[in-house]
């Protein structure tokens, strides 16, 4: 198969993908935190703005791959919000203006603008979310976490590898299912498809886990090939990220 | 595995063969200190690394001096990208990290990556996943190798390349090697003594490879032990193609996974009833692929496929099973029922039921013997026996083999060379996706050949 090498590189080498995954990390956490201090409307929708606009210009992430990861994005802010507004208590007061009655249904102003609250704090969650994934490298973030964020190293390289394992489970998963039809049995979801899947996971992972070994893993004196410090372009990063909250928060 | 007993002297290397099932992949784990340490185990007697008793205290310093790489390359390789997954076995170690710069990108090219570093693990090929296994291997210069099966997944210049490379680090003597392969003709010639072992596990004979072919050759060979001077082919051919139309057909195909990353491109292939055909290529090529096409697991981007003028993913799965066989490459895949007997007997006619026994026995695996063993618990060559025999009993008009030979020991060869050869006569049409140059001259039929996306007939 052909891989694809630039793609990953270019935001690994981007300004973003080069800051310490925990300050990006931490940025994000921030602003999320922020917004749970304010029901106002323009706050979470230039929360989402930025975060985009950052992971496309100084994390160099191709749009069209921004644009799949927010994909989920629009149904799940429309699906809170719609419901949200329809089930809101503030339907029964019956001095609120309405805006839309059907039948036994109303829908009330106040109603109307929670769920539109909701739905922009969910647009807010994801769209950073999104973004400080497609700039974060997993192996990145992994020796972040266990040189800065003090994690075991078991732990912490055996989550990595079982991230990588997923694409194997959906492989997996293909090829039982194949099994089946070349067995004259339907493809469908047999509980034995799914015992099969949870074997080949299991002896997967005892296998990474003895090639683990095999590689020193346990040896003591383990030394890093990636070493990942403070620098200078964390403290930067950080400094924007909270002077752009401020410039937010004081908007309102 | 019992009752081995030898002294391997350093710079030396030591190869191990003996029938599937005798217990040679976990000869390799006791070697490399994995037993009962880290893989389930137990050990008795004495195995002593450099003087170092293995399993003992030491066990996690003693295994930093060894490098390892196991039958499946894919579920080793530990990082996400090739240069991180290399400097996974020097980090453990204690390398410094400016040698492990400078060394990273040499074991890479050595193992014929070069410029490979950034690329993503998951996303490399069989052949390649294994060239970076054995990168990540050889990177730290281990005092001891210990190596299982290493060209299992190369197409045959890949391993020719690998055996010169393992020559030379013989030569110059900076390892010691510990080598389970079934090519003999690329093993032996590396060896300064060969271990045979007996199925059953105990050693069958022990010394330089010139004494074990002129002492014991008939007991390495009534054991199924391959040689390094086996005829090619095999058995001499008696199969010939039949006119007529033709049973299964692919006609102009293309084939992407991904919009824009074609694997195929403008694919012929017509095959007659009674013909068998070995489909070769060089790793990546797609010959996995083709075979899924040809049994309708996949739907061609472009182009029609037609086994017995139907499409074949459009065939109900009853009809689809006794219209074609596809066996696959990684047998663990295909396993659906908890037993050997219980898996082959699956979604059977009482009629097909009947005569189950008979083909699991001529791949020697007697149902009395094997039947309620979980078939997971096969050694390899069973294991693709095994799914073979699953296939067979159906008896279907098309066959499609995809590395039918991997890990076969002489025995297991002949068996199933014997059945798939009868299929052939009896009007089956065999296509065996394969590296293995014997088994395609021993099917004897056509050879076609992979290149660019598209077939091509003969040998180059």
């Amino acid at each position: 198969m052909i891989a694809v090498p630039g793609r990953a590189d270019r935001v690994a080498t981007s300004l973003l993908g080069r800051a310490n995954p925990l300050a990006t990390l931490a940025i994000a956490i921030a602003w999320l935190l922020a917004l749970a201090t304010t029901t106002d409307l323009r706050p979470p929708l230039l929360v989402a703005a930025v975060a985009i606009a950052a992971a496309l210009t100084l994390g160099r992430v191709p749009p069209a791959d921004l644009a799949r990861g927010l994909a989920p994005l629009w149904l799940a802010a429309l699906s809170v919000g719609f419901f949200n507004a329809l089930l809101s208590p503030a339907n029964a007061d019956p001095a609120a203006t309405v805006v839309l009655a059907l039948g036994p249904l109303r829908l009330t102003e106040p109603a109307l603008a929670a769920g539109l609250a909701l739905g922009l704090r969910v647009v807010a969650i994801v769209a950073v979310g999104v973004a400080w994934g497609r700039i974060t490298d997993p192996t990145h973030l992994t020796d972040a976490l266990v040189q800065q964020g003090r994690l075991p190293e078991r732990f912490a390289y055996g989550a990595l590898a079982a991230l990588q394992a997923i694409p194997w489970l959906a492989e997996d998963l293909v090829a039982l299912r194949e099994a089946r039809r070349m067995r004259g049995l339907r493809a469908s979801w047999h509980p034995r498809v799914l015992v099969g899947l949870l074997v080949l996971a299991i002896r997967r992972g005892d296998r990474l886990a003895l090639a683990m070994d095999a590689r020193g893993f346990s040896a003591p004196g383990r030394t890093r090939y990636r070493e990942v410090r403070w620098a200078a372009l964390d403290a930067v990063v950080v400094l924007a990220g909270l002077v752009v909250l401020a410039g937010i928060v004081a908007l309102r | 595995m019992a009752g081995i007993s030898l002294d391997l002297a350093p710079g030396s290397s030591l190869l191990v063969v003996g029938p599937s099932g005798s217990g040679k992949s976990t000869l390799a784990r006791a070697v490399a200190g994995l037993v009962p340490w880290s893989a389930p185990g137990r050990l008795g007697g004495l195995l002593e690394l450099d003087g170092i008793p293995v399993g003992g205290s030491e066990s996690g310093a003693l295994v930093a001096r060894i490098g390892v790489v196991f039958q499946d390359p894919a579920s080793q390789l530990v990082m996400e990208r090739a240069e991180d997954d290399v400097a996974f076995g020097l980090e453990g170690r204690g390398w410094p990290p400016p040698a492990m710069r400078a060394r990273v990108p040499a074991a890479l090219a050595q193992a014929g990556l070069a410029g490979f570093e950034r690329r993503r693990t998951a996303r490399l090929s069989g052949g390649e996943q294994q060239r970076l296994a054995l990168a990540g291997a050889f990177a730290p210069h281990p005092g001891l190798l210990v190596l299982d099966e290493p060209t299992a997944n190369l197409d045959p210049p890949g391993a020719l390349a690998f055996a010169e490379r393992l020559a030379t680090v013989h030569r110059a003597r900076t390892a010691t090697i510990v080598l389970v392969e079934h090519r003999a003709d690329l093993a032996w010639p590396l060896a300064d003594l060969v271990l045979a072992l007996a199925a059953d596990g105990t050693p069958l004979a022990l010394g330089a490879p010139a004494e074990l072919l002129t002492r014991h050759r008939p007991a390495l060979q009534a054991a199924g032990i391959w040689l390094p001077d086996e005829p090619m082919p095999l058995l001499p051919a008696t199969a010939s193609a039949r006119p007529g139309p033709a049973l299964a057909e692919a006609r102009d195909v293309d084939f992407a996974f991904e919009r824009g990353i074609g694997v195929l491109a403008g694919l012929d292939l017509a095959i007659e009833p009674g013909t068998g055909v070995a489909l070769l290529g060089p790793n990546g090529s797609g010959k996995s692929t083709a075979a899924r096409l040809l049994v309708g697991l996949l739907r061609p981007t472009r182009g029609t496929v037609r086994v017995g003028g139907r499409d074949p993913s459009r065939v109900a799965p009853r009809d689809l099973a006794r219209l074609a066989g596809y066996v696959t490459q990684d047998p663990e895949r295909s396993f659906l029922a908890a037993t050997v007997e219980g898996d082959l007997l699956l979604g059977l006619t009482p009629d097909e039921r009947t005569r189950a026994g008979d083909v699991a026995a001529a791949l020697g695996l007697e149902l009395g013997r094997f039947g309620s063993r979980n078939p997971f618990t096969l050694s390899g060559g069973e294991q693709r026996r095994h799914s073979l025999a699953c296939q067979l009993v159906r008896r279907p008009g098309l066959l499609v083999l995809d590395e039918p030979t991997f890990g076969q020991d002489r025995r297991g060869y002949e068996g199933l060379l014997a059945l798939v050869r009868a299929r052939v006569e009896d009007g089956t049409a065999v296509v065996a996706a394969t590296h293995d140059l014997r088994f395609a001259a021993d099917l004897a039929g056509r050879v076609v050949r992979l290149a660019g996306g598209r077939t091509v007939e003969g040998l180059p």
